[in-house]
């Protein structure tokens, strides 16, 4: 195999008692591999973003980006895209899409199943038996033939699938020096059961033991919950993750709650996606092109077959374009030499260009992630993080397009700056890293007794496990205040937020202000259900800003009313009230304060039990319960 | 552990006119179905509640437990390798300080980061924290970093411990010395201590056990009878004493050797320093043979167990004599048999005072003659000057 390099040895098997598993993220366009300790792994071209592409020439196998190459010259040969055609017969896939591969053909032998035709070279057959004096033996035969002979190769989708994963797997195994045990492979949401089973056969084929299949919103999730990404953010949270990958755009609402997780609403688009963005940026190259060299070139589509050509080659180089703008600042370049009609062509573009050229593929963005919203029945303003997936993400220009729709305060990877030099935000290696974190954490469960292979069955597909009630109301503390400002009349806290999964706790603790008089001192607050809304409300823009302008009429009429959107919470029902006498506080600075721990205990038919004690120096003083029975 | 999340809000005091409402009976809002993503750590506890019926304070020490099997399955090392119970050790500022010019004063043991296994640590354990150590310490891991020139005396320190304890011969001989060691050898009971403890029993098994087991690391033979307990037969306590009267030890005092001068390359010089060396380790053997010996005799005038025995044969004897009907005669048996210990006594003061004058005999003459050696080349260097 081609993709092998030299004096590959056998990895040997570790008789640790930690098994070694891998996380791999297989998309359709680009997969990545990572390890238990989530750290991506290169391959050895030092790619950590693999091409899912399998190219045949003669005798070799090109494997990752080097099968990407052989589009240009070899693209009959060349086999992409081939993971969202997994465990679908041939009669499902439509076939009106022009492909720039090795087209999908229907098996000759088997019924309905799609396979790829490609040329290949049969290595020649072995030479004459020879004798003790290395000569040839006598022999009756004709001499055969001594090269290798031309010959047709009929793989299936799951064919080439196993060849991919084998060597994805072959590339972790020479670069940690161990034999992997497992894996945690990513699959989209929209999978559906033959396709996830057609996914771990191919898996198994390739001798990859598959410890789960994980839904690549939940490897975001895994990923964005581990300690090292989420510093600093509220264990509670909503999430929007932007997966825009080469071919697809998906988006999912998550709600993260200390870690838990579950999907508010996802919403998929293939018509979005880097390859859009790849069109937009070849098509601004080739008008460029022309241009310069008043040579006509078309593409996406294109015009002949030495458009197509050139329209490879352009797809090819505007990668790196692609990686350059996300990368720096500055002006990226673009150059091909040999374009078209042997003329070369160097071109540069601005990132402020470039956004100009993919506005369109932004708004749609944002246009998706509304939607989306919507129909959960929440707001962009709910939106406490966003967390990037995929190469395209990457984009700055994304971040910047998305972060009008959003809060101000919200957190994204562009903004905490984890996104370049291969920080813990960087989207092209989340889903690997998520992946490698939930190998690890399903390869280390015990499995001695029943219960603990129950525990076990819950990471598979479709397991009751994952069935969970929720809230559907915040809950939450409020202190009582004379001359508070707002409706609500007091210190609002809200403590377990709607869509937490029961049964839950939630513990806090924090200082309560006394006041200054001495004599006994009570902690009290009530317990309420709040309705938490959106409020917009139509602003005029200042005044004097019109007058400054007053020839442009136009202008004048759009900016006319800003809408202004505002969270608001409103009380909505009284559940109980707690109070109890504080008897460890002290004074400083003339008030008296004291640490007091609350406790929000709901089961798992929404029974809250709500207890409350203080924290002084002897530790936890006298607890105070209440509770509100379900409904 | 339960998480408990600190927050930075402080609420206001209660009004005056605050009451608590009354409790309105309502319940929580009503629940809606989820489904939840099969992924991270919180769904896997999440599972083990509902799974094993857990509350959320049971879940917790389940927690712990679990936390605990992982640390037993990864070992104590990193990686997930077993590292066979190395460990990492802290360094502290005075042992990263070490010169290595003066590694002769240097512990190779806490410089390797093994001063919890000392003369126990097998060579497999030695290469493993002398890899630990030069991973952390390699002048190249450091090259960049800005410090002074001299930051790699440390890792010269590491290589000259790793040095000194691969090669058997001279591990026997930082062994024999360890000053981790030599701080404790002090550390023995005194007569008068003995005499004034409260419960003599349990001080003596106390303080002496650790004593032998300290002791018992420089015997040729092995396995080294220990002290053991109070309730020991005639036997043990017999065979102990015995063994540890023929105490066989290795250890040698060659590390302390004075090194030849390095500037004189006269072979004189050099035996003239060879010979006060062994001379002196002559010397350090001889005192610690007595200090052991010491320790035996310690030991064997105050232990219990002796007492003990006596007392019980004394029993026997007198039932015996009972039986027999003679009360005079046992007396006159118990007296001889006191007699005959004093003497035994006196036998063994004498045979000590004895040797020990041999002793000091012997390392009079050794000096003696070490002092003629040196005073012959004398003499002769100042004939060949002479001559010449």
């Amino acid at each position: 195999m081609a993709a092998q390099p030299n004096g590959t040895a056998d990895a040997p098997i570790e008789v640790s008692l930690i098994p070694t598993v891998v996380g791999i993220n297989f998309g359709n366009s680009y997969a990545s591999i990572a390890e238990g300790s989530a750290e991506c792994i290169a391959n050895e071209d030092g790619e950590r973003q693999i091409a899912c592409a399998v190219s045949f020439h003669g005798e070799e196998i090109y494997i990752g980006n080097q099968a990407k190459h052989q589009l240009v010259k070899n693209s009959k040969n060349t086999i992409t895209g081939f993971r969202n055609l997994l465990g679908k017969k041939f009669s499902e896939i439509p076939s009106d899409k022009p492909s720039v591969s090795a087209p999908v053909i229907q098996h000759p032998e088997q019924p309905d199943v799609a396979a790829y035709k490609v040329q290949v070279l049969q290595a020649a057959p072995s030479p004459l038996p020879t004798t003790a004096s290395n000569t040839p033996a006598a022999s009756n035969a004709a001499t055969p033939r001594s090269e290798p002979t031309p010959a047709e190769r009929i793989l299936t989708v799951s064919e080439v699938t196993t060849i991919f994963l084998k060597s994805l797997v072959q590339s972790a195994e020479d670069f940690l020096g161990k034999k992997v045990q497992g894996a945690v492979i990513s699959v989209p949401t929209w999978f559906e059961d033959a396709q996830r089973a057609a996914l771990e056969q191919a898996a198994e084929d390739a001798g990859l033991k598959v410890l789960q299949l994980l839904e690549e919103a939940a490897a975001a999730a895994v990923t964005t919950t581990t300690d090292a990404t989420s510093s600093g953010l509220p264990a509670d949270r909503t999430q929007l993750v932007v997966d825009l990958g080469a071919s697809a755009l998906e988006l999912h609402l998550l709600s993260l709650r200390e870690g838990l997780a579950f999907s508010r609403g996802t919403l998929s688009d293939r018509a979005v996606g880097g390859d859009a963005i790849d069109d937009k940026l070849i098509r601004f190259f080739a008008k460029e092109f022309t241009k310069k060299t008043k040579t006509a070139l078309a593409v996406s589509p294109a015009g002949g077959a030495q458009d197509a050509r050139a329209e490879a080659k352009l797809r090819l180089a505007a990668e790196h374009t692609k990686r350059t703008l996300s990368a720096s600042p500055g002006a990226a370049t673009c150059s091909v030499e040999s374009l078209k009609d042997g003329l070369d062509f160097a071109g540069t573009i601005t990132r402020l260009r470039f956004d100009m050229e993919v506005r369109a593929v932004y708004d749609a963005v944002l246009a998706r992630a509304r939607a989306l919203v919507d129909a959960a029945g929440a707001d962009l303003l709910d939106v406490d993080e966003v967390v990037y997936v995929g190469g395209s993400a990457s984009l700055p220009g994304l971040d910047e397009t998305l972060a009008q729709g959003l809060r101000e305060d919200v957190v994204t990877p562009f903004t905490a700056g984890t996104v370049v030099g291969g920080g813990v935000g960087d989207p092209t290696t989340i889903l690997a890293r998520g992946c490698a974190l939930q190998a690890k954490l399903v390869a280390t469960l015990a499995d001695g007794t029943e219960e603990e292979r129950e525990v076990r069955a819950a990471f598979a597909g479709g397991s009751k496990w994952t069935q969970a009630r929720a809230t559907s109301k915040t809950v939450g503390m409020l202190f009582p205040e004379e001359g508070a400002e707002g409706p609500l009349g007091g210190q609002w806290i809200p403590t377990v937020l709607k869509d937490t999964a029961v049964p839950c706790r939630r513990t806090l603790r924090f200082d309560v202000d006394l006041g200054e008089a001495e004599g006994e001192k009570k902690v009290g607050f009530e317990v309420w259900e709040v309705k938490e809304g959106v409020k917009i409300e139509k602003v005029k823009p200042p005044k004097d800003e019109e007058e400054d302008m007053p020839e442009d009429g136009e202008e004048e009429e759009e900016e006319e009313e800003i809408e202004v959107k505002e969270r608001t919470v409103e009380k909505e029902n009284l559940l109980t009230a707690l109070h109890f006498a504080a008897k460890e506080a002290k004074k400083a600075k003339g008030r008296w304060t004291t640490k007091v721990e609350v406790q929000f205990l709901i089961d798992e038919n929404g029974a809250l039990e709500i207890s409350a004690w203080e924290i002084g120096a002897s530790g936890r003083g006298e607890k105070t319960s209440v509770s509100v029975p379900a409904s | 552990m339960a998480n408990v999340v600190d927050i930075q809000v402080v609420p206001p005091p209660l009004p005056a006119s605050w009451a608590p409402p009354a409790s309105t009976g309502k319940a929580t809002a009503p629940l809606v179905e989820r489904r939840l993503l099969p992924a991270g750590p919180a769904y896997l506890a999440h599972v083990k509640r509902a799974v094993h019926k857990l509350t959320f304070e049971e879940h917790d020490q389940h927690a712990e437990n679990e936390r605990k099997r992982l640390e037993a399955l990864n070992g104590t090392g990193v990686n997930g390798e077993d590292d066979l119970g190395v460990g990492d050790e802290e360094e502290g500022d005075d042992l990263l300080l070490l010169d290595p010019k003066e590694w002769k004063k240097q512990d190779h043991y806490r410089v390797l980061g093994l001063s919890h296994l000392r003369y126990k640590a097998t060579d497999e354990q030695i290469k493993i924290a002398h890899r630990k150590k030069v991973l952390k310490h390699h002048p190249d891991k450091k090259a960049g970093v800005a410090g002074d020139a001299n930051d790699d005396a440390f890792f010269k320190c590491i290589q000259k411990a790793f040095e000194v304890l691969t090669n058997p011969e001279r591990r026997r001989q930082f062994d024999s010395v360890d000053p981790y060691f030599e701080l404790l050898e002090a550390d023995v009971p005194t007569p008068t201590q003995l005499k004034n403890a409260k419960n003599l029993n349990k001080f003596f098994f106390e303080t002496f056990g650790p004593v032998f087991e300290r002791e018992a690391r420089f015997s040729r033979k092995q396995p080294v009878p220990m002290l053991g307990s109070y309730e020991d037969s005639k036997a043990t306590v017999e065979a102990f004493y015995d063994f540890w009267y023929n105490f066989d030890s290795w250890r040698s005092f060659e590390y302390h050797d004075k090194e030849v001068n390095e500037g004189s390359d006269h072979r004189d010089d050099k035996r003239y320093t060879e010979k006060k060396n062994k001379a002196e380790r002559a010397r350090r053997k001889k005192e610690d043979t007595a200090r052991l010996r010491d320790i035996v005799d310690r030991a064997l005038a105050h232990d219990p167990r002796i007492k003990r025995i006596k007392q019980e044969e004394k029993e026997a004897r007198e039932a015996k004599k009972k039986n027999k009907g003679g009360a005079a005669n046992g007396a006159s048996q118990k007296q001889k048999e006191e007699e005959e210990r004093k003497k035994k006594e006196e036998e063994e003061a004498k045979r000590k005072e004895e040797e020990e004058k041999a002793a000091r005999a012997e390392a009079k003459k050794a000096k003696a003659a070490a002092a003629n050696a040196a005073k012959k080349a004398r003499r002769q260097q100042r004939a060949a000057e002479g001559d010449a």
